[in-house]
C-alpha cells in the first residue's frame, strides 16, 4: 500500500514540476483525480467505508466530479490518512479560532515533499516574478516554534528555497508580534535597498498597522517590494474594510495596492490559490479594484461550486459553497467541502465571497459556538 | 403576492412611514417600517395613553377579546388563520403543515379558557388586577403592570412573541413588540385581528420589525419602557440589558438547550416504538429551533430494545414524520452546517467508533447514535443524537458543559425513579421535566427558565388595614 503511495507521489511531484506554465485540459485533471481517488479508496479504510456507505466506489465512478468530498469539520473528528498512519511526517492543525478553541482540525501529512512540490512553484509563480530576489519577512511564528502550522511551514520553505535564506520570522507564540525586530528589519532592508516580501495574516497585519499608527511611523520600502496577505478574511469580524485595510498597508510601506497579493488557503488543503497580480502583470490594470480580483489555483487543484442546500453544481459564475479537489492532498483526502462561499469563472478563477459559519443562527436553541464559549466561562 | 408589512400601529396613529424590504424568503416580499425618532416617541406616547384606558377596564373583558381573536386563529375557515398559514412558511422558514401545527399549539393557549385558568393559577383569579382584593389577613392587594412594555422577540419559534404580548395586555400594559425575523407573521396578524375584536385593546399595541441593534426605535423604546422583555442569544440579551434604562425592569430569556431521557422501562418491545414516535415529534416540532427542542436523547441500556436498536426505530419515526410534517426550507447557513455535521458524523461512523448515522433521503432529519455519552448540541433542523448510558442516574454529571443553558428534559420510562432523577437534574440546572408529548408545548403557567409567569411584568400594591 505504501509502495503505491511512493509511486503516486513521485509521479505527482514530477507532474507538478512542469505544470505552472499553463492550465491542464479537463481530461488530464480528471485522469489524475480518478487515480488519486482509486489510491485513497484503497489506502484509507475510513474514507472508503464513507464512500461505500454512499454507494460509491471506483468501479461505479466515471467522472472526477463524482468523488465524494469530506467536510472540513471531519478533520476535527477523525484522522484522515491515506496510507500507513505510522509514517505520518507532520500534523498540521487549524487555528481553531473560528469554531471554538476546543476543536482544531488536524491534517496528517505523509509526505512533506509532496507539500513542498505543490507550494513552492505556486508561491514562486505568484510572489517571485523575475527580478531581484526579495527578503522574506514573515509575520508568523517560525516552524521551529509552531511545527503544526502549515502557513509557517510554507513560508519557511519559501524563505529557504526562494529567498535564499534571506529573511526571518517576527511572531513569537508567547509574546506575539516582535514589533522591534520587524521595525529594525524593515529599516535595514530600506537602507540596503533590498526589496521585501512582507508576508502574514490579516490579523497580524492589523496588529502591526496599529503599532505603526501608535508610533507614527511608516516605511518607504525599496521598489519591487510586495506583500502577501493570507488567511485573515475568514470568520473574524474586522474593524477595517478590505479596501481600507489594503490602503493602510500600502501607504504604511510604500507598496502599491497592486502588489498586495491575497492567498486563499486552508490547513485542510496542501495547495493554495493566489491573486495573480505579479504573475500576470497584464491583469494589473484591474488589480487596484479589489472587487475584480480573483484567486487562481495551480493546475492540480480544481474547485466545484455547489448549491448550499442540494450540493448540486451551480452554473458557471453563480455563487455557492466551495468544494476543492487538490491532488497534493494525496496522502489525506483530495476532495474537501468547505463552508466558504464563492464563484468560479470559466477559467476556474475563484471569487471568494466569505464564509457561511459566521451567520446568525436562526434557532433559539443553543448553537455549538455559543455553547463552547459558555463552557469556557465555567 | 402583495407585500407583507411587518408593522402595525394603533388606529389613530398617522405618520409618514417608509417601508424597507427585509431579506427573508427570496420569493416573499416583506417590508418593515422606518420613521424619524420623534415619530417613534409620539407613537410610544399614544401607547401609554391607551394603557391608561386599559387600566379602567375589567381584565375579563380583555381576556374575552383576546380569546375571540385566538379562536379565529384556530378556525380553519377564518381568513385570519388562512393568512397566517400563508405567511408563516416564507417568514419563519417552516412548511405549511408545520405552520398549521404551530398555530394549533400556540393559539390554544391564547383562548379565554386558558387565560382565565392562567390568572386563576397565578393570581388566584382576576380580582387583583381590577382593584384591591383581600387575599390574606391585614391587607388588600392590587396588581398591575407598568404603562409600557417593550418586547424583543427571538424570532425562532413563531408565536412566542404573541404570548409575550398577551401577558402584557393581561396586566394592562401597552405593548411595543419587535418580533424576530423568523416570527414576523403571527404578532402582526394577531394585533390586526385584535383590532377587529377590540379596538381599545389594540390601540395599546404596536408591532414593528427593524434590524436588531439599529435605528431610532430601539433607542426610544429602551429609554421609555417600564419593562423590557428580551428573548434571544446570550449576547443580544446582554446587549439589550446594558442599554435598558436603569429605572426599567428587565426580563431576559436567553437561548437554552433541551434533551431527553429514555429509561429502560420505555425500551420494551411494546413501548419502544411509541416512545420513538413521541420523541421524533418533540425533536421535529419547530424544526428543532425551540429552546424546548431536544438535541440529545439519553437511552438506557438494560431494556429489551438496546439503545443502538432504538436509534434505528427513532430514525424510522423521524422519516415518517418528515412525510406527515415536512421540514422547512434551510437557509444556506443551515444547510452548510448540516452538511458539515452529517459528513463528520458519517466519517466517525466509517472510522468504526461504534456510532451509526441515519439520515433522510428527503429532508434534513438525521439520527446519530453515538457510542459515547458526550453531550453534543446539534445544528438544529431535526438532527438528534442518541447516547447510550448504563443508568440514567449518570446523566446529570454528563451535563457540566451545558449546565448554565439547560432547560427542558423530556422523559419516558422512568417509573418510580422519576422524582429522584428530576431532583438531580434540577440541581444541575434543568428547569422543567416533562413527557415527550408535552415537551414542545409548555403550559401557559410554566416557570419559563425558572421564573413565574408574571414576575417582572407585574407589581403589587399593598393596602394595609387601618
Amino acid at each position: 500500500m505504501d509502495n503505491g503511495f511512493a509511486k503516486l507521489t513521485d509521479d505527482l511531484k514530477t507532474t507538478f514540476r512542469g505544470s505552472m506554465a499553463g492550465p491542464w485540459p479537463d481530461e488530464r485533471f480528471g485522469e489524475w483525480a480518478l487515480r488519486v481517488f482509486q489510491y485513497q479508496f484503497e489506502a484509507n479504510p475510513t474514507y472508503s467505508r464513507y464512500c461505500r456507505n454512499r454507494g460509491l466506489d471506483p468501479s461505479v465512478l466515471e467522472r472526477w466530479e463524482e468523488i465524494p468530498p469530506v467536510p472540513t469539520s471531519a478533520f476535527k473528528v477523525v484522522p484522515l490518512v491515506s496510507g500507513d498512519p505510522s509514517r505520518v511526517q507532520r500534523v498540521f492543525r487549524t487555528s481553531g479560532t473560528t469554531r471554538g478553541a476546543g476543536s482544531r482540525g488536524a491534517h496528517y501529512v505523509l509526505d512533506l515533499d509532496l507539500y513542498r512540490a505543490s507550494l513552492t512553484p505556486n508561491i514562486e509563480a505568484h510572489l517571485y516574478p523575475p527580478g531581484p530576489v526579495p527578503r522574506l519577512l514573515a509575520l508568523v511564528p517560525s516552524p521551529d516554534e509552531v511545527p503544526d502550522s502549515s502557513l509557517s511551514f510554507m513560508l519557511a520553505e519559501a524563505l529557504s528555497v526562494l529567498s535564499d535564506g534571506d529573511g526571518g520570522f517576527f511572531v513569537r507564540p508567547s509574546e506575539g508580534l516582535d514589533v522591534v525586530g520587524l521595525s529594525r528589519a524593515l529599516a535595514t532592508a530600506t537602507e540596503e535597498g533590498v526589496p521585501v516580501l512582507l508576508a502574514g495574516t490579516a490579523f497580524a497585519f492589523v496588529h502591526w498597522l496599529g503599532y505603526l499608527a501608535e508610533t507614527a511611523s511608516r516605511y518607504e520600502l525599496p521598489a519591487g517590494s510586495r506583500i502577501l496577505e493570507t488567511g485573515g478574511f475568514k470568520g473574524r469580524s474586522r474593524a477595517l474594510s478590505r479596501p481600507e485595510f489594503y490602503q493602510a498597508l500600502s501607504s504604511a510601506h510604500a507598496v502599491p495596492i497592486e502588489r498586495i497579493v491575497n492567498e486563499y488557503g486552508m490547513t485542510e488543503l496542501l495547495s493554495q490559490r493566489y491573486e495573480p497580480l505579479l504573475s500576470e502583470p497584464q491583469s494589473g490594470s484591474s488589480a487596484g479594484s479589489l472587487e475584480h480580483r480573483r484567486h487562481v489555483a495551480p493546475p492540480w487543484m480544481r474547485t466545484r461550486v455547489l448549491d448550499p442546500v442540494s450540493l448540486e453544481p451551480v452554473p458557471v459564475g453563480r455563487e455557492g459553497l466551495l468544494c476543492h479537489y487538490d491532488l497534493a492532498n494525496a496522502g489525506s483526502v483530495m476532495a474537501v467541502l468547505t463552508e466558504d462561499l464563492g464563484s468560479v469563472d470559466d477559467e476556474g478563477r475563484l471569487r471568494f465571497a466569505g464564509r457561511l459559519e459566521g451567520a446568525e443562527p436562526r434557532g433559539c436553541s443553543l448553537a455549538m459556538d455559543q455553547l463552547l464559549s459558555t463552557a469556557g466561562e465555567l | 403576492m402583495t407585500p407583507f408589512e411587518a408593522g402595525t400601529f394603533p388606529s389613530g396613529f398617522a405618520s409618514s412611514i417608509r417601508w424597507e424590504p427585509i431579506d427573508v424568503d427570496p420569493g416573499a416580499d416583506v417590508r418593515y417600517p422606518t420613521m424619524e425618532g420623534s415619530e417613534w416617541s409620539r407613537l410610544l406616547g399614544m401607547l401609554v395613553n391607551s394603557a391608561g384606558a386599559l387600566k379602567d377596564r375589567p381584565v375579563s373583558e380583555l381576556v374575552e377579546s383576546i380569546g375571540r381573536t385566538a379562536d379565529r386563529f384556530l378556525d380553519p375557515e377564518d381568513p385570519v388563520r388562512l393568512e397566517a398559514v400563508e405567511w408563516l412558511p416564507p417568514t419563519a422558514g417552516i412548511s405549511v403543515e408545520m405552520a398549521a401545527e404551530v398555530l394549533d399549539g400556540m393559539a390554544r393557549d391564547w383562548t379565554a379558557d386558558r387565560l382565565f385558568e392562567l390568572l386563576e393559577r397565578e393570581l388566584g383569579g382576576v380580582e387583583v388586577l381590577d382593584g384591591f382584593h383581600r387575599i390574606d389577613a391585614g391587607r388588600m392587594v392590587h396588581a398591575g403592570g407598568g404603562s409600557l412594555t417593550f418586547h424583543v422577540g427571538a424570532g425562532t419559534v413563531p408565536g412566542v412573541s404573541v404570548t409575550s404580548m398577551i401577558r402584557a395586555l393581561l396586566v394592562k400594559s401597552a405593548v411595543l413588540l419587535k418580533p424576530g425575523r423568523g416570527d414576523l407573521a403571527l404578532p402582526i396578524l394577531f394585533a390586526r385581528a385584535l383590532a377587529e375584536e377590540d379596538e381599545g385593546a389594540a390601540d395599546a399595541v404596536a408591532v414593528a420589525y427593524w434590524p436588531g441593534g439599529s435605528g431610532a426605535a430601539e433607542e426610544v423604546a429602551l429609554a421609555t419602557a417600564d419593562v423590557v422583555m428580551a428573548y434571544g442569544s446570550s449576547e443580544s440579551v446582554a446587549a439589550l440589558r446594558a442599554r435598558t434604562a436603569g429605572t426599567a425592569d428587565f426580563i431576559g430569556y436567553r437561548h437554552r438547550v433541551s434533551f431527553g431521557v429514555v429509561g429502560r422501562g420505555a425500551l420494551s418491545h411494546e413501548e419502544a416504538e411509541r416512545v420513538a414516535r413521541s420523541a421524533a415529534k418533540a425533536v421535529s416540532l419547530f424544526d428543532q429551533r425551540g429552546c424546548v427542542s431536544p438535541h440529545v436523547l439519553y437511552a438506557e441500556r438494560g431494556g429489551t430494545v438496546d439503545p443502538a436498536a432504538w436509534a434505528g426505530i427513532l430514525a424510522e419515526a423521524m422519516g415518517e414524520l418528515e412525510d406527515a410534517l415536512p421540514g422547512g426550507c434551510l437557509t444556506p447557513e443551515e444547510a452548510s452546517s448540516l452538511h458539515q455535521l452529517r459528513g463528520a458524523a458519517e466519517l466517525e461512523e466509517a472510522a468504526g467508533d461504534g456510532s451509526r448515522v441515519y439520515r433522510g433521503k428527503r429532508g434534513s432529519w438525521t439520527v446519530i447514535f453515538q457510542a459515547g455519552p458526550v453531550f453534543r448540541t446539534s445544528c438544529q433542523n431535526r438532527v438528534v443524537y442518541v447516547n447510550p448510558v448504563a443508568d440514567l442516574a449518570e446523566v446529570p454529571e454528563l451535563l457540566s458543559r451545558v449546565r448554565r443553558s439547560l432547560q427542558t428534559v423530556a422523559a419516558a420510562g422512568l417509573g418510580d425513579r422519576r422524582e429522584r432523577l428530576a431532583a438531580a437534574l434540577g440541581r444541575v440546572g434543568v428547569r422543567r421535566i416533562t413527557s415527550f408529548e408535552h415537551a414542545p408545548w409548555p403550559p401557559p403557567w410554566w416557570h419559563h427558565d425558572g421564573a413565574s409567569v408574571f414576575s417582572g411584568l407585574l407589581g403589587w400594591i399593598d393596602l394595609e388595614d387601618e
